[in-house]
């Protein structure tokens, strides 16, 4: 059965969130996103670009739709369930209060969902006063320390000295964190949310809509490296090479014949520090091959820096980078 | 010219303190004509005696404050909950005393049903008084192990689900999802929890649960369960107000037969606030005598008893974390400033005292920013708030309404797990809230309890638990002021007190008609007074005998 990944986007009033989502959908790559947002009226869409607009969705050109939660995101993720046929990724914006890592989790009770991303978002000036906050400050432990990927935003309002500083306390509070500085949440969307051709196998792409060259380039670059590989790859050590990147690399995605089990697909999914590993069922006909992608910012390690740190994983038959 | 009708009764209990008391009540266009003795109501002109209410006593017509029309939503599935309850139709549905009792209806019912793929959903269940037993997943494949079957806790955010729904959400040990109850071995139990709860409420029974809830069905059975217990008026307050709820409401409401006075509120999270104040107005456009629109509900906090109120140091008695924010304290700060601005009374749902505090700070500034007098602007529940946070209420101009309820359903639980002795002991404050003059009510928020003005009053004067256990007796209130709280306080609490809530002239004819007088029976027997009926704008309403 088709699982449409989840991502939560979550993060204190403020935070970016919304700025997110108008980037995500001005910038859909042709992937047919269900954006679900608390508030309608913050969207920016661009007229021109709405095909329908109907009570609480509004249907783009690009195929997107985007729904407003009203009081129940229960019922509002439903009611886009029902039209999984023409989508192609759904992403919950958690209200600025919600603990976004609990939504994700409905997508572990919903055949018709696959969690993907945690992604909060934290303004950087104030993320330190708000987790202080006698009234609001546990909330923002709870969504910190779900965040698979933190986005520290507004980072362009700070010096750099403070801007380390603040980094510096975060990791300190959440060792493991994943963290990515952004201004305007200008971070790669296709990183975020696995757009690129090369994020997966081509046979795992989704149905390109002719609408899939429309984003402007205007997002910050991309930084990509692959690696295939005939040879069974060693799982214990992939799976230490993926905890050993830096913060830069935002998303992996691969499709992985272990060694331990060479007759099963695996599938490797990660996004920010939250790693996924799962068997897909048989190779059947398909190529015995290992593909891995790495997606981040343009601060990712270099070629050889990756070839590297991903040579005891398999041998391997090529690699690539890209910027 | 229009006729004049004059009932003599046993006793009218007015709630007007210029004549607490009268034998005779005047009825001409609905409202109440005039309030005394037969001599002084002559002068009115020609009239008709009926004697009909004689024997009986007549008090002004309930008003259920904090109620929601889910309750006759709910009534479209079985109830499984452990008391007593009169279902819309009049008959008492028994409660079950024990999970083997819950089980063996579930599956009476079960053998009734024609549609093989039908899922099976009951509500009202609480396991807290069955000694520490849960019901499982294997209890309810007794009932079906093809067919769904989900069984909604009374306080409606836990669920329990057979096999077959636990598999159908490919829920197994490996599933590792937050409120998902799992027992010693790591195996789910089929007791789900909060937000995991509701979506599979909703996933196994199909999108329109929600809709089946609030149509016009359910308008019409939250009326007549709510008219069996002497209410006269009674909120729906929380509801987004879609299109399709609102016609319900108005299809129903338009009948010279639909009983009770429905006063709808508008969860303001629900839209942009400048949509919501235009949605507001236009609904109220339509306002009449059987529904008004107007009231805005804000949520802040979840539930005491499941843990998700936020509350002040020192927290739960039992040490787990602090609670959630529905709503959190900017947000609060908006939308209550955008309705406080645009003229609308707004009930603000709290029930830990750091949701309270909070609520209490966003009026507080509120009114620096805009003054405005007789806001009335209403705490809705309000269960732990201190003397402190009353005397508060009453310098801003607001109102409270407490769940006096709680004090019987969950004060055990509250005494022993949640809140502690002392401040279980003080929870529901009455008698502090008559002490610092705050304009209060007492509600059942139904369907988490049932809907019943008398239970209530009785709740606030006996203040005992399920297990016999008196809580704080320095908060007992006398039940003249218990059958205030559910007459003209409530009343109050809804800007309404210059229309219903006593029985004087120029108000309208609502009253509930009692067998017993409430005020002669003792005080611990308030909950058993029985109810005749009711009359609404003069039309009577005679309920079918329990």
């Amino acid at each position: 059965m088709r699982r449409l990944p989840l991502t939560v986007i979550g993060g204190f009033l403020g935070a970016g969130k919304t700025t997110l989502l108008n980037r995500l959908l001005r910038h859909a790559g042709g992937r047919r996103f269900a954006v679900l947002v608390n508030d309608f009226g913050a969207i920016d869409i661009d007229s021109r670009l709405v095909v329908a607009h109907g009570g609480d969705t509004i249907s783009l050109a690009n195929g997107c739709i985007c729904c407003g939660i009203g009081d129940s995101l229960v019922l509002a993720l439903m009611r886009v369930l029902e039209k999984v046929d023409v989508l192609d990724h759904v992403v919950v914006e958690a209200s600025g209060v919600a603990d976004p890592a609990r939504i994700a989790e409905l997508a572990l009770i919903e055949p018709l969902l696959a969690r993907d991303g945690v992604l909060v978002l934290a303004d950087a000036t104030s993320v330190r006063e708000r987790e202080a906050d006698r009234y609001v400050g546990d909330t923002i432990r709870r969504q910190l320390d779900g965040a698979d990927l933190l986005i520290l935003n507004k980072a362009d309002l700070l010096s750099d000295a403070q801007l380390a500083d603040v980094a510096t306390w975060l990791r300190q509070r959440a060792p493991g964190l994943r963290l990515v500085p952004a201004s305007h949440a200008e971070v790669p969307i296709e990183a975020l949310f696995g757009l690129a051709a090369g994020d997966a196998p081509a046979r795992d792409a989704p149905p390109r809509s002719p609408a899939a060259n429309d984003a402007t380039p205007d997002g910050p670059p991309i930084a990509r490296w692959s690696f295939t590989s005939r040879g069974p790859v060693d799982r214990a050590a992939l799976l230490a090479a993926l905890r050993a990147l830096p913060d830069s690399v935002l998303r992996a995605k691969g499709i992985v014949r272990f060694a331990d089990a060479p007759r099963q697909r695996g599938v490797v999914h990660m996004v920010g520090r939250r790693i996924d590993v799962s068997a897909d069922g048989p190779w059947g006909i398909a190529d015995l091959r290992s593909d891995l992608v790495l997606l981040g910012t343009p601060d990712m390690p270099d070629a050889a820096e990756l070839d590297g740190l991903f040579a005891g994983v398999a041998p391997a038959v090529s690699k690539s980078a890209s910027w | 010219m229009s006729s004049t009708t004059i009932y003599p009764a046993r006793r009218i209990i007015t709630m007007n303190a210029h004549q607490p008391f009268a034998s005779h009540v005047a009825v001409r266009d609905g409202r109440v004509l005039g309030v005394g003795s037969l001599a002084e109501l002559e002068g009115w002109g020609p009239y008709t005696l009926d004697r009909s209410f004689e024997s009986l006593v007549l008090l002004p017509g309930f008003v259920e404050g904090h109620s929601h029309a889910y309750e006759g939503g709910v009534w479209k599935f079985p109830y499984v909950g452990f008391f007593d309850r009169r279902s819309p139709d009049g008959a008492v549905s028994p409660g079950l005393k024990n999970i083997e009792a819950v089980v063996s209806r579930l599956r009476d019912i079960e053998r009734g049903m024609t549609d093989a793929g039908q899922p099976l959903l009951a509500w009202g269940f609480d396991p807290i008084y069955f000694g520490g037993r849960r019901m499982n997943a294997a209890d309810l494949d007794q009932v079906s192990t093809t067919r769904p079957v989900l069984v909604i806790h009374s306080n409606f955010h836990v669920l329990n689900v057979n096999s077959p729904v636990l598999a159908k959400a490919g829920i197994d040990h490996s599933t590792n999802v937050h409120g998902i109850v799992k027992d010693s071995a790591g195996k789910p139990t089929g007791e789900l929890q909060e937000i995991a709860a509701k979506y599979m409420a909703y996933r196994a029974s199909g999108i329109d649960l929600a809709g089946v809830l609030s149509d016009e069905e359910a308008v019409w059975r939250f009326a007549r369960v709510a008219q069996l217990s002497g209410v006269t008026t009674a909120t729906d307050l929380h509801n987004e107000l879609p299109e399709s709820t609102v016609a319900g409401y108005r299809r129903a409401s338009a009948s010279e037969d639909f009983p009770i006075r429905l006063l709808p509120a508008f969860g303001a999270i629900a839209l942009p606030v400048d949509e919501g104040v235009r949605k507001l107005k236009a609904l109220m456009q339509h306002n009449n005598d059987r529904l008004r629109f107007g009231l805005v509900k804000i949520v802040t906090d979840g539930s005491i008893q499941g843990l998700s109120a936020r509350m002040r140091w020192p927290g739960y008695y039992n040490g787990l974390p602090n609670g959630v924010w529905n709503t959190g304290p900017d947000d609060i700060d908006r939308l209550l400033q955008a309705y406080h601005d645009a003229g609308f009374q707004v009930h603000i749902h709290t029930n830990g005292d750091e949701a309270s505090e909070v609520a209490l700070d966003a009026v507080e500034r509120a009114l620096a920013r805009t003054p405005r007098r007789d806001h009335r602007h209403t705490l809705q529940h309000c269960q732990m708030a201190d003397a402190a946070q009353f005397r508060r209420m009453a310098a801003l101009g607001m109102c409270v309404n407490l769940f006096a309820n709680h004090l019987f359903y969950w004060g055990d639980i509250h005494y022993s797990q949640t809140l502690g002795p002392e401040r279980a002991n003080r929870m529901d404050a009455c008698a502090t809230a008559l002490r610092t003059g705050v304009p209060f009510a007492i509600h059942c928020d139904a369907p988490v309890t049932p809907i019943g003005p008398l239970f209530t009053a009785w709740c606030a004067v006996n203040r005992l638990t399920a297990s016999g256990r008196t809580l704080g007796e320095s908060e007992q209130i006398a039940p003249a002021d218990a059958l205030r709280a559910v007459t003209l306080g409530a009343a109050q609490t809804l800007k309404l007190d210059d229309e219903i809530g006593s029985i004087e002239v120029g108000k309208r004819a609502d009253f509930a008609v009692l067998h017993e007088d409430p005020l002669e029976v003792p005080p611990t027997a308030l909950k058993d007074v029985r109810v005749w009926g009711t009359v609404l704008g003069g039309r009577v309403f005679e309920a079918p005998a329990a």
